[in-house]
């Protein structure tokens, strides 16, 4: 009987050994010291961590020239977006995407740059989707990190933040026939679909009453959409590795002046990724091929996990994610053989302009 | 001061833990002991540092006399588990010694009295698994988390702000497993609690003109509705099982809540998704 009831403890120690993680765990006060306003993650069980992104981080080739001088027209063909670079710094862009884009697809140029009959790599050639993919991408990224400094910040981002070597980045997304898709579609504006019910902007999670102790209030929200914003809420909590007091005070979600400022920080980058799905990645539906496209016939999208990959910051800020340090990604592009005017109108667009 | 009549039996010099004969004495109906001193000593002192703590407003809410606002808060992350200044979390270090001192000399003086009585620790130990969920709050789970600033504040507001936010750093604090457990003691125990109470009322409060029931009536009672009695020794030794238990898990669902399980409780459930059975 002893043995018997030994070895059921024992066991039953396994079984919660096994679900639980072990201290030491590392914690910030993101509030007032002792109201439970506190960050803590276990260093050791977080999806990512600081030394695995440091490991794989790319080495980038060389450094971007202090003076650019734009290259005298006529050095290239068919270049849409990276006319304002030299020819040096063009040619080290070329080399810093195929490492972050398409290190690990084993065909490196080729993978965006076809090869023509004779054998030669056409360069000029838009002829295979990947290259008008990657000009459009080349185009987003330069959107953000332009326009959207109030969520990128002065670093901004480059193509490895979210592709990470791959050719597809983790964590897209597709229109899909179960349940998940209602939190998805937080992120796409829905008005052109007729999905009335969850056409959500960003008022659309506010399900909190606003008269308390009332039966007899305005608030029409349903159980359906209290739901719907609890799952928009769970899918950031994940993408970014926090949990709801990195940006609530618990006693009071919704109001504004006693959360944490990280919350203002999350706003614009809900509606940044909204922005660059409706300008950059729906708009890209009929390049995809027929293997890029998901259950239901639409293409690849953006959400906070696909740069942030279960970080608070994307990479734990690990400078090979910056975009700064990068022209070709931290101004707005112009053709090649357009003139610095140019450059500095289409600076000033940015996605507001965008169709 | 009037005296009950089995009073005497036990007012016994001796069974005292420490210090001998010292402060082996009675006052009024109060023992004293070395232990009780200790108490005096260690409340008095934590609650004028308490009052002081208000009197500066080291708290959130700055100085008030508020009963409601008034907090005494644990330090920054930043001391870790070193000490703090007075006014940065070093006044809750203090007050917290304090008031272990006062609990533990407490459950020691209670010790005292049963030793006296010859009866066993009953008493001491259950109330000893309340100091236990005290001490796991504000050291146990703090040390294991390597700082003090883990502590729960003391105040009336900002406890229940603490409450509320330490609970949602785990997204629904609801899946935590030891914390449903804990729950399911606490409504347990009231309701053993709140059948033994109308029961005793019941039996203890006849019709007028009848005599009072005996345990007979009790277990009868017990046996036409449930089909079982526990007995009346059982019924209090299941009391203290449950509301000892209520407190225990309350100490493990606090324990296990950071130190070994960082994330959401709702996602701690994917072993169970995860067994070989159906995965």
């Amino acid at each position: 009987m002893k043995t018997r009831g030994l070895s059921l403890m024992a066991s039953g120690a396994l079984l919660f050994a096994a679900g639980c993680e072990l201290p030491p765990v590392d914690a910030v006060d993101m509030g007032f010291r002792g109201v439970g306003m506190q960050h803590v993650v276990n260093p050791g069980t977080l999806q990512d961590s600081v030394q695995a992104i440091a490991a794989r981080a790319p080495t980038i080739s060389g450094e971007a020239p202090a003076d650019m001088v734009p290259a005298p027209e006529g050095t290239w063909e068919n270049v849409q977006v990276l006319g304002h670079l030299s020819e040096a710094e063009f040619n080290r862009f070329m080399l810093n995407m195929t490492i972050w884009v398409a290190q690990n697809t084993g065909q490196g140029c080729n993978y965006c740059h076809v090869v023509d009959d004779q054998g030669q790599v056409n360069f000029v050639s838009d002829d295979i989707y990947t290259k008008v993919v990657s000009r459009d991408m080349i185009r987003m990224t330069q959107d953000i990190n332009t326009n959207w400094s109030s969520h990128v910040g002065d670093v901004g981002v480059n193509c490895w933040t979210c592709h990470q070597g791959e050719a597809l980045p983790t964590n897209y997304w597709f229109f899909a026939e179960d349940g998940r898709r209602d939190i998805q579609r937080y992120f796409v504006n829905e008005q052109d679909r007729q999905i009335e019910r969850y056409n959500l902007d960003e008022t659309g999670v506010r399900v909190i009453s606003q008269v308390p102790l009332r039966g007899d209030s305005d608030n029409r929200i349903s159980t359906n959409d209290t739901r719907h914003a609890y799952w928009v809420m769970l899918q950031m909590s994940e993408a970014l590795g926090v949990n709801c007091t990195y940006c609530h005070t618990s006693a009071r979600f919704s109001d504004w002046e006693e959360s944490p400022p990280a919350r203002v920080h999350a706003l614009r980058g809900v509606r940044m990724v909204r922005a660059m799905n409706e300008s950059y990645m729906l708009p890209l539906q009929t390049t995809w091929p027929e293997n890029r496209l998901g259950p239901l016939g639409d293409g690849p999208k953006m959400q906070c996990a696909t740069c942030h990959i279960g970080a608070y910051k994307p990479q734990f800020s690990n400078p090979a994610s910056y975009g700064a340090g990068h022209p070709a990604l931290t101004r707005i592009g112009v053709p090649h053989g357009g003139s610095s005017d140019a450059m500095m109108t289409m600076g000033l667009e940015g996605t507001q302009g965008m169709p | 001061m009037a005296m009950l009549s089995f009073e005497k039996k036990y007012r016994t010099r001796g069974g005292t833990l420490i210090g001998g004969d010292l402060f082996d004495f009675w006052i009024g109906p109060f023992y004293v002991g070395f232990f009780g001193v200790a108490t005096i000593f260690f409340a008095t002192l934590g609650t004028a540092l308490c009052v002081y703590g208000a009197a500066i407003g080291e708290g959130l809410a700055g100085q008030t006399w508020n009963l409601w606002q008034i907090n005494i808060a644990p330090p920054p992350l930043e001391y870790g588990l070193g000490f703090a200044p007075m006014t940065e979390g070093g006044l809750w270090q203090a007050i917290t010694i304090c008031a272990i001192g006062a609990f533990v000399a407490w459950a020691l003086r209670q010790a005292e009295i049963s030793r006296k009585l010859g009866m066993g620790y009953h008493v001491p130990v259950a109330y000893g698994v309340a100091i236990l969920a005290y001490v796991t709050l504000v050291v146990v789970r703090p040390v294991l988390m390597g700082a003090w600033g883990h502590g729960f504040p003391y105040g009336i507001i900002s406890h229940l702000d603490w409450v509320s936010n330490v609970g949602y750093q785990y997204l629904h604090f609801h899946y935590n497993p030891a914390h449903m457990i804990a729950v399911s003691f606490f409504f347990t125990t009231t309701f053993a609690l709140g059948l033994h109470g109308s029961l005793i009322l019941s039996v203890t409060n006849p019709k007028k003109g009848d005599p009072v029931r005996s345990s007979e009536h009790e277990n009868t009672y017990f046996r036409d509705t449930i089909g079982y009695s526990i007995g009346a020794i059982g019924i209090h030794r299941l009391g203290l099982f449950l509301a000892l238990n209520a407190g225990i898990w309350s100490a493990i669902c606090i324990v296990i809540s950071g130190p070994f399980w960082t994330r959401g409780w709702p996602e701690w459930w994917a072993w169970w998704l995860n067994l070989p059975i159906w995965s």
